[in-house]
């Protein structure tokens, strides 16, 4: 069995705000495109990408405003199925997402909603996988898709 | 993205938005949407069929929209025709189950009239 085809790694580094944001959505796009990944899973990984960096700019800290913020992506492609993987490196305060557990279930009534709490929730749903660490004072989020592909 | 609005009675106003709600573009339309929701005489349809992408900071806008609604004695609901990113996005945060969601726009119109 031969071993997974990996392609070499997009890398983006932005500031932290929302224009930034939006222009990174625009890079994973490009490369995501160009690395024929489908588009329902660059959908996936631009929603992942936009909350990911929300919650940077809104809970990192001041820290996190003032540092870059360092993106890759790279594709792997094996015979049963493939994957693409998005990093998100901040140096904002330490947050794990992939283990964190919302504070309440969602509200009974529209009475009892708020606006906000929802960019996590919307990560798990559309990744396959999360992983993080933290290392050198940074945060190191990697949000995985996986798909098959038609042979 | 772009919003506008449309009266077309007393009781039934039609804001539509199209485009990407991303976090900076749904700052963008917040305070327009908010002044929207808040003058509303009857009930809101929000048409949601061309809006590309809706992220978590455009559900806040929604929801703080449907509580200035409800606020007055209104009804605010959505419509998605066959938009399966944004459907998904309001059944992953559950806001489906608190803003009534319709893919048919005139079974969302006449949802505001019961």
């Amino acid at each position: 069995m031969s071993p997974p085809a990996v392609q070499p790694p997009a890398a983006l580094t932005i500031r932290a705000d929302m224009w930034d944001a939006r222009r990174a959505s625009g890079w994973l796009e490009s490369a995501a495109l160009a690395q024929n990944v489908p588009l329902e899973q660059v959908v996936r990984l631009d929603h992942c990408l936009d909350e990911a960096l929300a919650n940077v700019i809104r809970h990192g800290g001041p820290a996190a405003l003032s540092s870059p913020v360092h993106l890759q992506f790279s594709v792997r492609r094996g015979p049963g199925a493939c994957t693409a993987e998005l990093s998100v490196s901040d140096a904002g305060v330490a947050f794990d997402p992939s283990t964190f557990v919302a504070a309440a279930p969602h509200p009974a009534s529209l009475v009892d909603a708020t606006p906000g709490g929802l960019g996590l929730p919307l990560i798990r749903n559309f990744s396959d996988e999360l992983s993080y660490r933290h290392s050198q004072g940074r945060n190191h989020l990697t949000i995985t898709v996986s798909w098959v592909e038609e042979a | 993205m772009a919003i506008r609005f449309e009266d077309v009675n007393e009781g039934l106003r039609r804001i539509v938005l199209s485009g990407r709600l991303d976090t900076a573009g749904s700052e963008q339309i917040a305070p327009q949407f908010a002044e929207l929701t808040e003058s509303a005489k009857g009930g809101v349809v929000v048409y949601l069929s061309a809006v590309r992408f809706l992220s978590s900071m455009a559900i806040g806008v929604l929801v703080t929209g449907a509580k200035a609604v409800q606020a007055r004695g209104g009804r605010m609901v959505l419509h998605v025709a066959e938009n399966e990113v944004i459907i998904r996005t309001l059944e992953a945060t559950g806001i489906n189950e608190l803003i009534p969601t319709f893919q048919d726009a005139l079974d969302a119109e006449k949802a505001l009239l019961k």
